[in-house]
């Protein structure tokens, strides 16, 4: 067993508390709408592998959210189940609704490339805990990815009707897609530190990865974006219906004990 | 369209491999548009819990099975013709309850599939069932660290939970029967007072409200 670095300043415990909460954020939305899925995808073995994926984000997102517990003592299904939509830092990528099977491959897709290189990144965090979330997290996410990206270019190359929506989901995802790479606050006194992967960094090798399997191999065009970027306190309306029915069952019997 | 028409995506059967010098063994099968799209779903289906190491599938037209009986019923099975080359053969052996059917036990040299089941037979007498298939029909997952890391190791890690592990008895459950929210029994239809939640075709047509 690794010991934790013990050394963070407060203000560094601070912005890991909110970045780890931040990813936790994401994957648990993710999960939630590739959940809703679940005996509506287009076949059997669609529905399993998506219920497979969702499982595992959330997984991802009970990883970060043990980090955090380490920090501050916080239970992962309180912030899961009791926070309103003013207290989710996700991004408003995760939190749409789940559109056809175009916009949620695609969507999916965007993500797990995103998270795979950010993980294969976090691997060599000088944050032990957060090295060792990352060595394991990064092998379920490359697979995902191939499984996304197979699928991507399967619709975009597939028939007129499935090229033409998998080219609309690029064009409402696609100017979501910067917000992944803004960082919280304080998120540089960690980078500086070698505790978390500089953002810029990951960015970079992500567009090396995207936009060459969506423009290239699946013909598909990138819509232009705006310059400016939303941070992470920047939601959608659908966050809020999301959380009404993701956290419902845990309030109505806030005293459970075991799930 | 014609009538009947299969908008199915084509059958693949899949054969799992635990261990490396352990048997491939058909665990089922998956509906797939084509080989890659096979093993990833093949992977999703039948390796997020038990452990494998690798994963073929083959496209159900690409097999040959019979039986003894069915053998002795259609002989002409035996002269299916096809490709010339290197084929696996495949035997169910037992009618034993099991999580597989049949196990690969070699490859052999066959002018055609319907003699790759003619040589199956001779080698394998006893056999409940045979199953050819040849070497140029198998998709394979590889075997590079990476794909071992992403496809099969993760399952290592995770276990099967036993059914208390997500048991609700708890303080609460006293709290939710005072309060009249305690369900009655896991199997009954919802219910909300005593009317049933949702109404089926079977039901007695509901009184008409006047």
């Amino acid at each position: 067993m690794i010991e934790p670095m013990t050394h963070l300043s407060p203000t560094q415990t601070e912005a890991l508390i909110r970045k780890l909460t931040a990813l936790a954020d994401d994957e648990l939305l993710l999960a939630h709408r590739d959940s809703e899925w679940t005996g509506h995808a287009p076949i059997l073995e669609e529905d399993i592998a998506l219920a497979n994926i969702a499982q595992d984000e959330l997984g991802h997102a009970s990883l970060y959210l043990e980090l955090r517990r380490e920090l501050d003592g916080s239970d992962p299904d309180r912030l899961a189940f009791f926070r309103d939509a003013g207290e989710f830092t996700n991004v408003r990528l995760v939190e749409l609704p789940k559109g056809d099977w175009a916009f949620t491959m695609l969507r999916q897709y965007l993500f797990d490339a995103y998270e795979a290189l950010w993980l294969d990144a976090a691997r060599t965090s000088t944050y032990a805990p957060l090295a060792e979330v990352a060595a394991k997290a990064v092998r379920e996410e490359k697979f995902h990815l191939q499984h996304t990206a197979l699928w991507v270019e399967r619709l975009a190359l597939g028939t007129d009707e499935s090229c033409r929506r998998t080219q609309k989901a690029l064009k409402e995802l696609w100017p979501f897609a910067a917000q992944l790479f803004q960082p919280v606050q304080d998120e540089a006194e960690l980078v500086g530190v070698g505790i978390l992967p500089d953002l810029a960094g990951v960015r970079a090798r992500w567009e090396a990865l995207v936009v060459p399997h969506l423009t290239g191999k699946c013909g598909l065009k990138l819509p232009e974006v705006p310059a400016a970027e939303a941070g992470r306190d920047t939601h959608t309306d659908h966050l809020a219906p999301l959380l009404l029915e993701m956290q419902s069952v845990a309030r109505a019997i806030p005293n459970a004990e075991v799930w | 369209m014609m009538a009947g028409h299969d908008t199915q995506w084509p059958r693949w059967e899949v054969f799992k491999q635990d261990a490396p010098g352990r048997p491939y063994q058909a665990v089922g099968s998956v509906h797939a548009g084509d080989p890659d799209h096979a093993l990833l779903t093949a992977r999703n289906v039948f390796v997020r819990r038990p452990s494998a190491v690798s994963l073929w599938t083959v496209r159900e037209a690409d097999l040959l099975t019979a039986t003894p009986q069915e053998l002795e019923a259609q002989p002409e099975v035996l002269d299916t013709p096809g490709e010339a080359g290197t084929y696996h053969v495949g035997l169910k052996r037992t009618h034993r309850r099991s999580m597989t059917f049949v196990d690969l036990v070699g490859a052999l040299e066959a002018k055609g599939p319907g003699d790759a089941l003619r040589q199956a037979r001779e080698q394998y007498p006893d056999a409940l069932t045979w199953l050819v298939f040849p070497e140029s029909a198998v998709v394979r997952t590889d075997d590079d660290p990476g794909t071992l890391e992403s496809w099969f190791a993760p399952a290592k890690d995770k276990t099967y939970k036993q059914q208390q592990y997500y048991g609700v008895i708890g303080k609460h459950m006293g709290e939710l029967k005072r309060e009249g929210r305690m369900p009655q029994r896991v199997n009954e239809e919802p219910h909300i007072g005593d009317q049933k939640v949702y109404s089926h075709p079977h039901d007695k047509a509901p009184k008409v409200q006047r």
